[in-house]
């Protein structure tokens, strides 16, 4: 197994012109961009334990470099984020490179990840690990009534932080419904229940690739993550989907057409 | 503070007395919700209700202005009920008796006249603070900005010592500091009495120590002006030259009428800021500085955590950071000791004149901080204060009496005007309010009034009104809520266009010279 | 689409929010020489990688219109742009002005609870080794 460093050096030396990958500076790992072999940040790359949203990253460096290749580590959920938003066309795939990288036994417990590996793995060994199910067993074992008190309570808690949307590689939109005045009263918190987490939760359908990295974020321990697996869970019930799986399948909720296709019809 | 902030998701009770946390310092909010999902207990004093208070177990809801009677009531219900640390009291403390004689007569009934809280409430409260295993006192500004600030703050420590609850994890009386680096600021002489580290500059010693360590001679030994003090003298026409650094005294300071005549009385006034704010426009001369983004250096958190920021773009425009700005002044004023290239430099000059700092340096605060005291390089920091003994060894309680605020309603001015923060706004706002999405959560200034006061008022939800005080009067739109109790209202400061402290009260508490910024007496009326 | 002239970069820099006394770690963007974001740094001792509101967009002041981008003085009633050569000179002379006539005690100094420890060490030096009072003060009472 090669090291991170060389990969890097690969990369770059095979066409890209930036790798986005992590380093440890000072004892803190973070996401770094490494743009030449010779720079100094490839002493210190490091894939570390903690994660990033790597994919919400590269939609701006995309956007803001539209000529550039960059490579880029992946874990599996950084993979799963990538392929979903290329099928929303926030992420080209032609112009990226992904190194994977499996997540350790002790990580993907810790996290409680569906998969935590990608597709091709250039670093660490393939493990297993099982999703939590405490928190939706709980709340499915609750009647009616009782659910909804009891999500009013989590929620009760929420200083509206916005973290759950700022973190989450799968959130692009230029206006947010969030900070939409007639669905949510601006200033106040907590914010409107349930609307607030509805519509989020909502949004999220048919997209989350339970990353997890929202209730990572959550100044207070909502466990939003469960949330966003159980209506994951619905969807592939009924729709036979699940974000994040493979390039080809179709996200049964594209059926209004693409941005692309909205396009074209504006410009006939 | 005292203990540490991540102490208080293990503390098994806590009393929250004069901060709004969730809205002041959102994630130690959300670590005291943490604490009470692991079973602390949860008091919350304040006299609005605010979102901690809904997961209190009592909720103390006292007039404003009364905080040594309350507190006071608390430790004669512990007292009278026995919960009292006597080994922690007869190992750790002084003046217990006296302590006990003067609380005597606070009992709860009495407590409940003079504050409004119920007896029973105030019992309920005494017990869950004094019966856990570890109780910790967190407050703020609610506690500090009064004439009576300084008893506020006494009593807290009687409180605390009087059941054990210092020195330990989880224990504590623990002050938030409101601004990212006033303890800093306080830490590093940024006050009129003290060199860094609290170093009197009455004392003798200490005034040749840095006589010797700055190369200079007559260093004065007289404590000098505090902030309000400043504007005094100034409107007195004594002060004749100000030097303003990262402030908005014009939205900030009470009685902000005083303020502007004080201001245009000045000889001279230099403004160093990084925005436009309402200060300027009595400036000579106005600097423009670097923000945090823009430059290097430390501040030091709530917990005495030093920390750094670090430059991460080059400043606007021609802005200079302010350590720079303030050594090219020393050096033109022919000032020696004021050569620096780098915040690094001043920072290795501050630990050879103040032992807390001694140990720290850049490298080793890396990305995690270290707690003060450090003393020593090899010394790992300070989580908790006072394990052992106290700096003057004994603790020594102090008995206080209540007084009333310096102003209380009457005919004219019948209602009692307190004011706070917001959860989206900092201080004057000069930039939360360029801040989008801040200001698209909210961007206007509002008076929070009781559903009973406004009916008698004619006032409905929404509407605008007007506020007035001895000092002056602001236009704004009234929020009708229980929030607040009847006969009292509330403002929040950050808006300059309807500045809350125009109302304010700018009488001090005569030992720490606070303003009393959170009671005054005011009226309101419909436009 | 043309070439791209931006220079290729994205850093993130290690800071600490400047919106209350937690202190919480954040990690500023920096795309090009614009700040462009901020992300919770996850291992830092206080916020474990959460933020408020505030510390989530406490970039986005810093390119504000409203920033003072070069020094000021005051002329004719106007306060007009100036180098900085001209503006520290006469900050120098208004306040070693009053301090020669009225005395160091005539001069007064406001520090800043928001700027750096540094730099509050250095204005309190300035206050007490250069003008000789110690009338310095900030706002921890406000």
């Amino acid at each position: 197994m090669s090291d991170l460093k060389t990969i890097v050096k690969e990369k770059l030396a095979g066409g890209a012109d930036a790798f986005l990958c992590l380093k440890n500076e000072e004892g803190t790992v973070l996401p770094a961009l490494i743009t030449d072999a010779d720079s100094p940040d490839l002493e210190f790359v490091d894939v570390g334990e903690s994660r990033y949203p790597l994919g919400r990253i590269l939609i701006d460096l995309q956007r803001e470099y539209p000529d550039k290749r960059f490579a880029v580590l992946v874990r599996g959920c950084d993979e799963r984020a990538l392929i979903e938003l290329s099928k929303l066309e926030q992420i080209d795939l032609d112009r990226l490179v992904m190194v994977g990288v499996a997540c350790s036994t002790e990580e993907a417990e810790a996290c409680g990840c569906p998969r935590p590996y990608p597709g091709d793995i250039a670093l660490g060994e393939k493990v297993e690990a099982a999703p939590g199910r405490e928190v939706i067993d709980e709340v499915e074992s609750l009647g009616d009534a009782e659910r909804l008190g009891w999500w009013k309570e989590q929620f009760s808690r929420c200083i509206k932080c916005y973290g759950c949307r700022n973190i989450c590689p799968m959130c692009f939109c230029k206006d947010c419904a969030l900070e939409n005045p007639h669905l949510v009263e601006p200033g106040v918190i907590p914010p409107d229940f349930p609307s607030f987490h509805i519509i989020r939760a909502l949004d999220m359908t048919g997209r989350c690739i339970d990353c997890g990295l929202c209730e990572e974020a959550c100044p207070a321990d909502i466990p939003l993550r469960s949330l966003y697996r159980k209506m994951q869970d619905i969807m592939e019930d009924k729709l036979e989907y699940r974000a994040g799986g493979s390039v080809e399948e179709k996200n049964p909720l594209s059926f209004l057409g693409t941005e692309h296709d909205i396009e074209k019809l504006e410009q006939e | 503070m005292t203990n540490s902030i991540g102490e208080l998701e293990d503390a098994e009770a806590i009393l929250v007395v004069g901060s709004n946390t969730t809205e002041q310092h959102p994630i130690i909010g959300e670590k005291i919700l943490a604490a009470v999902r692991k079973g602390a207990r949860l008091v919350v004093i304040d006299p609005r209700s605010i979102h901690l208070s809904e997961f209190a177990e009592v909720f103390l809801r006292p007039r404003p202005g009364t905080e040594v009677a309350y507190l006071n009531g608390l430790i004669n219900a512990i007292v009278s009920e026995g919960l009292e640390d006597v080994e922690f009291i007869a190992a750790r403390t002084e003046g217990f008796e006296e302590l006990k004689k003067s609380v005597a007569e606070y009992t709860p009934q009495k407590v409940e006249e003079i504050s409004g809280v119920p007896a029973e409430d105030l019992e309920a409260a005494a017990r869950i603070y004094a019966g856990a295993g570890s109780a910790s006192i967190v407050y703020c500004m609610g506690i500090t900005q009064h004439s009576t600030g300084t008893d506020n703050v006494l009593s807290l420590a009687n409180l605390a010592m009087l059941t054990g609850n210092i020195g330990r994890p989880g224990t504590g009386v623990n002050p938030l500091r409101g601004q990212n680096n006033v303890q800093g600021a306080c830490d590093l002489g940024g006050l009129p009495n003290v060199y860094t580290g609290y170093q009197k500059v009455a004392d003798e010693d200490v005034a040749r120590k840095f006589e010797e360590a700055w190369g200079v001679e007559g260093l004065s030994r007289q404590p000098g002006l505090t902030i309000t003090e400043m504007t005094d003298k100034a409107s007195e026409g004594e002060l004749h030259a100000l030097f303003i650094m990262g402030e908005n005294p014009m939205v900030s300071d009470p009685d902000i009428n005083h303020v502007r005549e004080a201001l245009q009385k000045l000889d001279f006034l230099a403004v160093v800021d990084i925005m436009e704010n309402e200060t300027m426009e009595f400036a000579h001369v106005v600097l423009p500085a670097a923000s945090f983004a823009e430059k290097d250096g430390t501040i030091t958190n709530t917990e005495r955590r030093v920390q750094r920021i670090r430059k991460a773009i080059e400043p606007v425009g021609e802005a200079k950071a302010d350590w720079e700005i303030i050594a090219l002044l020393g050096s033109k004023m022919g000032a020696s000791g004021f050569d620096f290239a780098s915040p690094q430099e001043i920072f290795e000059e501050i630990r050879r004149v103040t032992p807390s700092y001694a140990g720290i340096t850049y490298e080793r605060l890396g990305t995690q901080g270290l707690q003060w005291p450090c003393p020593a390089e090899d010394h790992p920091g300070t989580p908790i204060l006072h394990m052992e003994s106290f700096p003057i060894g004994r603790g020594r309680f102090t008995p206080c009496e209540f007084r009333e605020p310096a102003e209380t309603p009457d005919a004219e001015y019948p209602l009692v005007l307190t004011t706070g923060r917001l959860l989206f706004h900092y201080h004057t706002g000069t930039m939360t309010r360029r801040s989008p999405s801040l200001v698209r959560e909210i961007d206007r200034a509002f008076v929070e009034v009781n559903p009973a006061d406004a009916s008698e008022l004619g006032i409905r939800d929404g509407e605008a009104v007007k506020v007035s005080s001895r000092r002056g009067s602001v236009e704004v739109n009234a929020k009708v809520t229980e929030k607040v109790g009847k006969g009292i209202i509330f403002m929040p400061f950050h808006f300059a266009e309807a500045a809350a402290n125009t109302l304010t009260n700018s009488a001090l508490d005569p030992v720490s010279k606070i303003p009393e910024l959170k009671v005054c007496a005011a009226s309101i009326e419909k436009l | 689409m043309a070439e791209n002239n931006n220079e290729l970069s994205y850093k993130l820099v290690p800071s600490t929010c400047v919106y209350c006394g937690t202190g919480c770690g954040v990690l500023l963007e920096v795309t090009g020489n614009r700040l462009s974001g901020t992300l919770p740094q996850k291992d830092h001792p206080v916020s474990r990688g959460a933020l408020c509101i505030k510390g989530w967009s406490v970039h986005e002041f810093v390119h504000s219109p409203r920033r003072l981008a070069r020094p000021m003085i005051r002329k004719d009633g106007e306060l007009v742009e100036t180098d900085w050569e001209t503006a520290l000179q006469a900050v120098a002379t208004g306040l070693a002005g009053a301090r020669d006539e009225h005395g160091p005690d005539s001069v007064g100094f406001f520090a800043s609870a928001r700027c750096s420890n540094e730099e509050n060490y250095l204005l309190q030096k300035l206050a007490r080794a250069a003008v000789g009072t110690n009338n310095v003060d900030h706002c921890a009472r406000l």
